[in-house]
């Protein structure tokens, strides 16, 4: 997998998607307002200020509880290149990789919004160098890069119908 | 090397072999779910995928139900389009439906003999870990796996970690299966188990009924458990006799099988426990709790709203009344249940008391499903599982959790009550 470039958008901890980035409380809402207003109760103007191909930085368990697939349509959205956590929701995490969208499970404490991040998911490492900041994480195995490169499940199924993952 | 169930189940379903931790595998899925929070956009997506192409098939298609639970009856025109849609999929797809009224999902599953020990079943909910108390790997997915399992009868999947929880004597009277998992929050915490299976084995598990079974995989899904596996015994087999399921597989660990943790719990001394509100892993005994005063008392949902749960509410209220100002919803699990119940003259004691009941669903859980909506300041008590700011619709109102025993004591009394204080709070060792 290439090595992913962008510029930091920092979330705490225990960020609900399913509150926070879905129609679940906004019924009739689509999907492109819902990417203007997404998580602005818990960073107020968050979803403006995002631009195409930041990376969003979180806390511990990104995505806890129950986790709609329609949060990662809003952050493809939004234009999030990736996202790094020091872990995830299981449901949020398994949902990133069944649309094509990287989680990279790293502590990201030290790590500021602006700030310019490199993220190589194959050699499992994530760089911010303006912070002197190295750090190893475990690479995502070569299903996981065979699903995100594909762009999600679907699109992996239409051209591997026989599940050959690599 | 031993193995876990649920590195067993998966291997077994990925080529025979027992599979490992951590290890990345294609499984073959026996049944899967998809219910009507989550089906309007998967329905969409696989419309959009077969149109234009002549070799698209569906052949897993009768091996996935339908289930119009959460919008029972829809609240709104949205939910009602997306039924409308569900029901005309599964009419020219041959699905099995589940429609409004006929019960939760992860009630009518095992119910309607959909699973039986060592399958691997997914569902579009995170309370799909309750196949876990049949022995089967039940555990939540989203519309797009259903819509691979439908296409291609597998799955991926990541092997969990497990954690081995034993629980070391019969409960006593007026303690539940959820007071357990309350009190596996308090000391794992939410997510506590994020990404690995439990395995829940010892004497307080063989004397639980399958109700309680049932609530206690089910709940795992609080502690963010993937799986919640029991072993399967003689109460087992003969609940999915009588509910016409497959010939079981029963899977068993190894003993030199590997988990990241073991717990023990001494189950006997266990006393009722309860969450208090906003947080599912704040969580004391009930018996610490004075001078809490509830105004609404909810019973039912996937983790509490069972034969057995509105059975123990019955006991405790029958020929008394609810105290003043206390409103109180039953909402049974399944049809079957409220059948069951109305047959036991069970709702005759809950309305005569002031209690309402309501048709089968997910009702009162959470107020998209538009059953109820808290007022501000407004204290409820509920056998659900998640208590979080709002869930009710409303930021300026408490709910609290508890077993059944303990929603239905606290209905009488109009405070937060320990079951075991009330005539009728030891039903499960009266009857």
């Amino acid at each position: 997998m290439n090595i992913i470039k962008g510029s930091a958008r920092v979330l705490g901890d225990e960020v609900s998607t399913d509150i926070h980035c879905s129609s679940k409380y906004l019924p009739g809402k689509d999907t492109a307002y819902i990417a203007t207003v997404a998580f602005d109760q818990v960073s107020p103007g968050f979803a403006k200020a995002f631009k195409k191909g930041d990376v969003l930085v979180a806390g511990k368990n990104f995505g806890i509880n129950s986790s709609r697939e329609q949060a990662v349509h809003i952050m493809h959205q939004m234009g999030v290149a990736a996202i790094v956590a020091p872990s995830f929701g299981r449901q949020f995490f398994r949902n990133a990789i069944n649309n094509g969208l990287a989680v990279i499970e790293c502590d990201t404490s030290g790590i500021s919004a602006g700030d310019a991040i490199e993220i190589d998911p194959s050699a499992g490492r994530v760089v911010v160098a303006a912070r002197n900041i190295t750090r190893a994480v475990p690479p995502l195995p070569a299903a996981v890069q065979a699903l995100l490169a594909a762009g999600g499940l679907i699109p992996f199924l239409q051209k591997n119908p026989d599940w050959n993952l690599g | 090397m031993g193995h876990t169930i649920a590195e067993k189940i998966l291997g077994n379903h990925a080529g025979g072999k027992p599979a490992t931790a951590g290890e990345i595998v294609v499984a073959d899925v026996d049944f899967a779910m998809i219910h009507d929070a989550r089906a309007g956009n998967a329905l969409k997506m696989i419309e959009k995928l077969g149109a234009g192409q002549a070799n698209f098939a569906l052949p897993h298609v009768k091996r996935t139900a339908l289930v119009l639970d959460h919008y029972s009856p829809p609240p709104n025109m949205e939910a009602a389009n997306t039924h409308v849609a569900m029901r005309e999929f599964a009419e020219k797809h041959g699905s099995p439906i589940y429609d409004v009224g006929d019960g939760i999902c992860h009630q009518v599953l095992p119910e309607g003999g959909h699973l039986t020990c060592g399958d691997l079943v997914v569902g579009t909910d995170t309370h799909s870990t309750t196949y876990g108390a049949f022995n089967a790997f039940g555990t939540g997915v989203e519309g797009t796996d259903v819509s691979a399992v439908m296409m291609t009868g597998k799955l991926w999947f990541r092997v969990p970690d497990t954690i081995r929880i034993e629980l070391n004597g019969p409960l006593q009277p007026g303690v539940w299966a959820k007071d357990v998992t309350l009190h596996m929050l308090s000391q794992l915490g939410a997510e506590g188990a994020n990404y690995q299976a439990l395995e829940y084995v010892g004497s307080g598990v063989s004397a639980m009924a399958i109700d309680d079974r049932m609530t206690l995989s089910n709940h795992a899904a609080e502690l963010g458990a993937k799986a919640a596996l029991l072993e399967a015994d003689e109460k087992t087999f003969a609940w999915l006799k009588a509910h016409n399921a497959a010939a079981p597989k029963p899977v068993k660990a190894d003993a030199d099988a590997t988990y990241t943790r073991r717990i023990v719990i001494d189950t006997a001394k266990l006393p009722p426990q309860v969450a208090r509100q906003h947080h599912i892993d704040d969580v004391v005994g009930v018996n610490e709790v004075t001078n809490q005063k509830i105004q609404v008392a909810l019973i039912g949902t996937c983790t509490n709203g069972r034969l057995d749960d509105i059975r123990q509410a019955a006991a405790i209220l029958k020929g008394r009344k609810l105290a003043k100002g206390v409103r109180m919803i039953v909402t049974p699990a399944s049809r079957a249940i409220y059948l069951a119940a109305m047959r036991e003259g069970l709702f005759e004691i809950l309305t005569a008391a002031g209690a309402s009941v309501e048709a089968a669903g997910c009702g009162t859980c959470v107020n998209i499903t538009g059953h109820y909506i808290a007022g501000d300041n407004q204290v409820v008590i509920s056998s659900a599982n998640r208590n979080f700011k709002g869930r009710l619709g409303n930021p300026n109102s408490e709910i609290w959790i508890g077993s059944a025993a303990t929603v239905a004591a606290s209905a009488l009394t109009g405070f937060v009550t320990d079951a075991r204080t009330v005539a009728g709070g030891d039903w499960r060792a009266a009857a």
